[in-house]
């Protein structure tokens, strides 16, 4: 049959019914709210690596599901992480995204975090140490011990990632959470200090799980020439598209053939530790992180979500902390040509998920978004969205096919 | 013409062939050991990131396969104002400094239906240029583009 009428074109497809999601799931102003609430305020998130914290008294600012946090390294080098609030009058304490607590600010002194609104300081666990004028305003009904930062859960691993959630009692630990899914880089990514080398951001108007939709399926290679060239051999064919407990997918490795883009070099030379040459692996984390190493460098996005149309995503680059000037230039240069924002692949990556964005506007007429493509889990089956999928279901207690209904797992879960 | 006075007019000779993508063209004005990069500094990590670094042969591939790319077509519009060229006589070389602010006049982007035909600040920052003067000619030995800007949302595929 060729173009639908309207009926035609609201009729089931001939697939399963996880095979499917509603575009609502990426429209909805109030799928939209409870995704914030039921997933982002629970879910482990990597706001930033430990190698942006590097001195005692560095810190950074983040935002996860509106809360703003700062995350810092105290004088023990610790790293602990707090809502970004004052807790007197609301003011955001530290408004820069990042620097180091050891000058002084014109509101308060140096080892401080302070609030330039009305000069309450707070070290670097979190405690209130000064109130200003504080005996004469509330004698002895408040007291500096009465206040504190909200301290959030932090945790450094898996390559130094700083890792937050909001949820002061996870379900489950940030190990069982993502360990698994991090097993197959876990020893490259742990060998030796990494550092970060890029940092941009892009804020596009479309769904947040649309970008993370990208991250998860490699059939959109077709978009790509560089991954034409430098692919589509039976090795990446074979590529494996593997789903782990908790909403992750990990997309196996195979050598890249960089030399078949014109201008373009193997990049053995700087392989990750206990890395064959060449190689590319990539893990994506609910509900929208992506580590995705390309040999010689690794690329971290995450997503905040900013509206049902409209995300931020921030990417890093990595490479390794002892690489000389030379190495470290050459690292960028692979990461850049490829994933930065004037590289070859990024670019058109936005622009896919911008096209879906334009066509899922909230108010617009739901449709079906497909992810029934059968490979026996290779790279262009899309068994990491339907597991991806699953996963938001539990969470959000909907049916990513029909959000209206109630979650019920699907009968062909034991097949995937 | 005097040595500043072709440094600058290089440099403006050259925004226009950037805009009009006539890049083989603008790799003409460039010497064979020419270098080129986009980069920033990054309040974020507290470093210098580079965004794009290439020599000059490296510039040629990547504009002979944008053909073979799908890609943003909105066209660019650079204003460059040039502030500073110092000239070194004896080295028969200079270096500038100019403003650079680039627009993106919108296209394909996002939705032609509403946007196509909308202009809006794509770039802010500054060229940062480096010449050899021989028979009478300014050629430029390095471009370093410093941005502003950390937020690209789509970026691009072209050089600035």
């Amino acid at each position: 049959m060729a173009a639908k009428n309207h009926g035609q074109w609201l009729a089931e497809p001939g697939l399963k019914p996880n095979e499917w999601v509603d575009s609502r799931i990426y429209s909805d102003p109030g799928i939209f709210e409870e995704e914030l609430e039921k997933i982002f305020k629970k879910a482990w998130i990597p706001i930033c690596h430990e190698s942006e914290l590097a001195k005692p008294y560095d810190f950074r600012t983040t935002t996860i599901a509106r809360e703003p946090i700062i995350v810092c390294r105290g004088p023990d080098n610790e790293v602990r992480a707090f809502l970004n609030v004052c807790p007197h009058r609301g003011m955001i304490i530290e408004r820069r995204p990042s620097g180091s607590f050891l000058e002084g600010q014109p509101s308060g002194n140096p080892k401080r975090m302070t609030c330039m609104f009305h000069a309450w300081q707070y070290d670097l666990r979190g405690n209130c140490v000064y109130i200003s004028r504080e005996k004469e305003g509330y004698q002895e009904r408040l007291r500096k011990e009465d206040v504190g930062l909200r301290r959030l859960r932090c945790e450094v691993k898996f390559g130094g990632f700083v890792w937050v959630t909001l949820d002061d009692n996870p379900q489950v630990s940030l190990e069982d959470w993502a360990g698994p899914a991090f097993t197959c880089l876990r020893k490259t990514l742990e060998a030796e200090p990494l550092e970060v080398f890029h940092y941009h951001k892009a804020i596009v108007n479309a769904n947040y799980k649309l970008w993370h939709d990208t991250n998860c399926e490699f059939y959109h290679d077709f978009m790509h020439y560089h991954n034409r060239v430098t692919g589509f051999n039976d090795a990446y064919f074979a590529r494996k598209n593997e789903a782990f407990e908790h909403g992750h997918i990990v997309v196996g490795t195979f050598e890249v053939k960089y030399e078949n883009y014109e201008g373009f070099q193997s990049r053995a030379a700087l392989s990750f530790p206990y890395l064959p040459p060449n190689q590319w692996y990539m893990i994506d984390m609910f509900p929208g992180m992506n580590f995705n190493l390309r040999g010689s460098a690794l690329r971290c996005d995450v997503v905040t979500p900013l509206a049902p149309d409209r995300v931020m995503i921030e990417f890093r680059g990595l490479g390794l902390k002892r690489d000389t000037a030379e190495e470290r230039q050459t690292r960028v240069n692979h990461h850049n040509s490829i994933w930065g924002p004037f590289g070859r692949n990024l670019h058109e990556d936005l622009l896919g998920v911008q096209g879906q964005g334009t066509t899922m506007l909230p108010g617009s007429e739901p449709r079906r978004i497909l992810h029934g493509r059968h490979e026996n889990q290779t790279i262009h089956d899309e068994n990491g969205m339907r597991h991806y999928y699953q996963e938001w279901g539990r969470w959000m207690n909907r049916q990513p096919n029909n959000p209206d209904l109630p979650y019920a797992e699907p009968m062909s879960v034991a097949a995937e | 013409m005097d040595a500043a006075a072709l440094v600058r007019d290089t440099i403006y000779r050259s925004t226009i062939l950037l805009d009009r993508q006539d890049w083989n063209e603008w790799l003409a004005h460039c010497d064979n050991g020419f270098q080129y990069a986009i980069r920033a500094f990054s309040p974020e990590i507290n470093k210098d990131v580079t965004y794009l670094a290439l020599d000059r042969e490296g510039l040629a591939s990547l504009v002979k396969l944008l053909p073979k790319h799908n890609t943003d077509h909105s066209p660019l519009t650079r204003h460059t104002s040039v502030y500073t060229v110092d000239v070194d006589e004896q080295a028969h070389s200079a270096k500038a400094v100019s403003s650079v602010i680039v627009y993106q006049t919108l296209l394909d982007g996002i939705n032609s239906h509403i946007d196509a035909g909308e202009s809006r600040l794509f770039l802010v920052g500054k060229y940062l240029d480096a010449f050899k003067i021989e028979n009478n000619k300014a050629k430029f030995v390095s471009r370093e583009v410093r941005i502003e800007n950390r937020r690209l949302d789509k970026g691009s595929h072209w050089p600035i």
